[in-house]
Formats: structure tokens, sequence, C-alpha cells
């Protein structure tokens, strides 16, 4: 009975595994591979030049710039996201009327197709005919209309338009993790004279720290390697080189200059880079029991 | 409860939540305005809230100008076909990770952990030239693939979770009453499953029909195209029709806000397990 039913197990797992490491490991280490080869993105030639690529884009100053703007990208949409995931959950965690609807509605930007927040947005910051612009002159916060989509503000639209779609993931996991601080702590603190900034930072902080390791790291990991939203915003735009980040690089040089073992090396350095960054932040922040 | 809202910290949560529903629901109510109004009202400035002349035509320019219906077929038929396969394979994985003891099963679930952490832009280089060798660059077949591969690791853990829940006993009492291991699959373990099926299968679901750089990058027949791809296309015309780029962007909204209406209550289950990316 126990070899028969391991036997079962085995085979009932196996199209997931096989599935698993057909498309997704074994791509991932043929990338590696393609790294140190010279190849054309369509045509099957190819020529082994080791590290070639490697030393190449050391030296390239647009790949640098990249790496600049990727995490310039990154670094400022993950913090507010979390700043503003945060409060909107703290909100929500409080009784009012048409609670469980707003926590609904809430939700929409993150699940909506990335393409419909891009052309909402593009519509809404439009130099001549957007609402935005149209606002913020009736309320004399500015007296031209404002180009958000110009080299000048085009990363300030990009890191808006970003937040926007992505804080709802924070909201929800946030969210769920108040819902189960037992309330008996607010009470104590109350009873201690604690007020309400202190209470935040004494009681609702420390239980939310496990909760905002997990939800950093997710959002680090997606917003570095964040490619739809980034570059639907700014194709065939003259901004597009001012938010041209790591993954929009690997893509342009893969399919736009057809140097595939290049776009390749650029995806393992990408790679690298998330490898790393994570094993430092498990170093510094983690604990045994959260993984 | 009026004692509260009526006090001035129920009326600052009042106001405060207010504002995050008009930041999060406003670009959705332009967008619905704007797919309305016919063209003379869209470019007028200062712009009107609601279209003071309501009008289709925009949709009709959006069916009769473009291939949107072909797109809504290719989006829906090779979305449906990733969930159909991503389902049969996750649930018979997770059955197998909850139900057997068998070598290497932890390790099976680490590899699935660390896989759901890639990102597209992480294998599409190597996924692209892999696809171009075996001869299916351009079909169907090559999304749905890659939608498989993709949902497959969230789709597992998510499962796997909603598996644990269900008492092992169930199945053994069945068992004991004689019917085979097949049976007291079919008419125990999956009838109770199903709710965490569905959900999962309507998360593949939203993540293949959102999907846009699988489709950029391994279809080029403009046939063959499916929704967001069409969509950001219509916008690379060199005139940009607003009003029926906000009447497509709306059409293609609609189903993902039905089906995430439908998953809402297994929402919170499905992000600690993390069965949502992006």
């Amino acid at each position: 009975m126990k070899i028969h039913s391991q036997k079962a197990g085995i085979i009932l797992i196996a199209p997931a595994v096989l599935l698993i490491c057909a498309l997704l490991v074994y791509p991932v280490l043929y990338g590696v591979w393609l790294s140190f080869f010279k190849k054309h993105s369509f045509f099957p030639d190819q020529r082994f030049v080791g590290l070639a690529n490697y030393f190449y884009l050391l030296k390239d100053p647009e790949f640098w710039m990249s790496v600049w703007y990727g995490t310039v990208y990154s670094v400022s949409t993950i913090c507010l996201q979390i700043i503003v995931g945060v409060i909107a959950a703290l909100i929500l965690n409080e009784a009012f009327r048409g609670r469980n609807f707003v926590r609904g509605v809430i939700l929409f930007p993150y699940m909506i197709p990335t393409v419909v927040a891009i052309i909402l947005w593009k519509w809404l910051l439009n130099d001549q005919f957007g609402l935005v612009n149209y606002l913020l002159m009736a309320i004399g916060v500015i007296r031209e209309p404002l180009c958000w989509m110009g080299k000048d503000l085009i990363m300030t639209s990009l890191i808006i338009i970003s937040v926007w779609e992505f804080f709802p993931f924070v909201v929800l996991s946030v969210l769920a993790r108040l819902q189960s601080i037992p309330p008996a702590l607010y009470e104590a603190a109350k009873v201690d004279g604690a007020g309400a900034a202190s209470r935040f930072i004494h009681v609702t902080l420390p239980q939310l720290r496990n909760v905002l390791f997990v939800v950093i790291l997710l959002r680090s990991i997606w917003m570095f390697t964040k490619f739809d939203t980034v570059w639907l915003l700014t194709q065939g735009g003259g901004a597009e080189k001012y938010v041209r980040t790591l993954p929009v690089y690997a893509y342009m040089r893969t399919f736009m200059y057809y140097q595939a073992g290049l776009g390749s090396t650029l995806a393992v350095i990408m790679f690298g880079i998330l490898i790393a960054s994570t094993a430092i932040y498990f170093k510094m922040f983690g604990r045994e029991e959260e993984i | 409860m009026k004692n509260k809202f009526f006090s001035v910290r129920g009326q600052q949560i009042y106001w405060c939540a207010a504002i995050l529903f008009v930041l999060t629901a406003f670009p959705f109510f332009w967008m619905i305005s704007t797919s309305f109004k016919p063209l003379r009202e869209i470019f007028v400035y200062p712009p009107y809230f609601l279209p003071k002349e309501f009008t289709l035509a925009n949709f009709e320019r959006l069916f009769e100008q473009t291939r949107f219906l072909t797109y809504f077929k290719n989006s829906v038929f090779v979305a449906t076909s990733a969930v159909v396969l991503t389902m049969t394979i996750a649930t018979a994985g997770a059955y197998s990770l909850t139900r057997f003891r068998f070598y290497g099963r932890e390790r099976i679930a680490s590899l699935i952990l660390f896989t759901y952490m890639f990102a597209p832009i992480m294998i599409i280089i190597p996924f692209y030239v892999l696809i171009k060798k075996m001869g299916i660059a351009n079909t169907h077949l090559a999304l749905i693939m890659a939608y498989t591969a993709f949902c497959l690791p969230f789709s597992l853990w998510l499962l796997r979770a909603f598996f644990q829940g269900i008492p092992m006993a169930l199945e053994e009492a069945a068992l004991t009453d004689g019917a085979g291991r097949i049976r007291a699959v079919i008419y125990v373990t999956l009838p109770l499953a199903l709710p965490g099926i569905i959900a999962t299968g309507i998360f593949t679901f939203i993540l293949a029909w959102n999907d846009y750089i699988f489709v950029r990058i391994l279809i080029t027949s403009d046939e063959l195209k499916t929704l967001s791809v069409g969509i950001a296309d219509l916008y690379n015309a060199t005139v940009i029709d607003w009003g029926m780029i906000m009447s497509g962007g709306m059409l293609i909204t609609i189903p993902v806000l039905v089906f995430f209406i439908f998953i809402q209550r297994y929402l919170i289950a499905g992000w600690g397990t993390g069965a949502v990316k992006g």
C-alpha cells in the first residue's frame, strides 16, 4: 500500500514539476548560457564570446543609466506604496458606513489590465485636454499646463501611476493582518495612557512587522522587474529614455537591436541583483519564523 | 452607531475614506464618462464631468474600424485554455502534495515557492528563443504554455492550502465504506475543494487576460493578438481617438471586475498564500 501510494503521488505531481522545470527553470538556465554568446534574436547563428557581453555592459553608459533609473523607480514606488497602503488599510480598518463597498473598490486598480491603467492615466494627464492639468489650473496651483509625458515629468508621472496601480496589494495584505490584532492590546495601551500616535508606534507597527517584511520583499521583486507599466507609458514617446529601467533596456536590446545574447546578459544581471539584495534583506531584517 | 458617525473622529474617518475612494475610483468614472461622450465633448475645455449628449458612437467605431471582436475572442480562448490546463495539472499536483508522502516532496514545495518569484522579463528572452526553435512562435499554443507555466506555482501553492483544509478523515471514511480511491476523490474531496479550484482558476484567468508582455513578444500576426496588445496598438495610431480607446478599455475591464466581485471573499485567503502577483 505504501509503495503503491508513493508511486501514485509522484505520477500526480509529475506534470506540474515537469512543466515548471521545462518552462521556467530551464529558460532561466538557458538564459545564463545565452549570456556567453553573441546571438541574433531571430536567426539561429550564435558565437561563443565568453564574458564579453558582461564586460561590454560594464562600460556601457546606457546600462548604468538603466540601473539608476530602475533603482529610482523601484525605491520610490515601493516607499510610496507602503506608506499609502498602510494609511489606507488603517482607514479601512475603522468602522464606517459603506466600508465593505470602499474596500472592494480600492482593489480595482490592481485587478485591471495594466494597459487600461496606462490609457486611463495618459488621458487624465494629457497636456492639452487632460483633467489633471485643468483641475490644477482651476485651483491655481499652476498657470501653464504641465507636460506630464515630457522628459522632466515622465518619471514623476510613472511613479504616480505605478503607486496608484499597485498600492492595493499592500492594503489587502496589511488589512488582513490588522483585523487579527487582538483589541485587548489597544485597550491595555489606552489604560496606560498611550495616545493614538503612541498606540500606532508601540502596538500596531510591531504587529505589522512580519506582514510588512513579506510585502516589501514581494513588491521589491515585482517593481524591480516591472516591464509593462513602464514600457506602455513611454513606448514611441520621446521621453522613453528618461524612464528606461533595466527590464525595458533588456527588452530593447533583444527586440529592437536584436541582440539576444546581450539581452540575456541583462536579464541574468537583473536576476543576480535580485538574489543578492534578497539575501542582504533577509540578513538585515529576517527572522527564522518568517520563512 | 449614529453617535459614532457624528463624533469628530467619525467624521474625520469618513472624510479620509471619501478621499481614498475618490482617488481610486475617479479614473474609472472618467473612463466611463469619456467613452459615452461625442467627440466634440471629449475635447471641450473646460471639460464636462458627465456627457451632455449620451452617445454609443465610440463603441460603434471600436467594433467597425478595429479588430476588437477578434482580439476579444482570442483573449477568451487563450485565457480559458490556460485556466483549464493549469487547473487540471495544479489540482492533481496539490492533491499529491497534501495526500501522499514521497521522497523529495518538501523540495518540490520549495521549488514551487521559488519559481513563484519569477517575473516574466527574467525568462522572456530565453523563452522566446526556445519557442522559436520549437517552431511554435506566433501561435496561441505558445501563449497558453507561457501562462500555464507562469500560473502553476501560485495555483499549486493556493490549492495546496485549500486541500490542507479538507480533513483527510472524510476521504478515509469513504474508503472504509468500500469506495475506491478514485471514487473517494471524485465524490468526496473534489466537491469540497471546488470553491478553492474556482477561485484559483479565476486568478489564473485574470493573469492571462491582463498579460501584455508575452503577447507582445510571442505573437506577430494581427489576427492572433489578444486584447491588451490590441488596445495598446490602438493608442499608437497616428491620431489618437480617445473616445474609442476609453470604450475599449472599459470593455476589457468589465470581465475582470465581474470575476473579481465573484471571488472577493476568497481574496484574503488567496492573498495570504500568494495567489496574486504582478
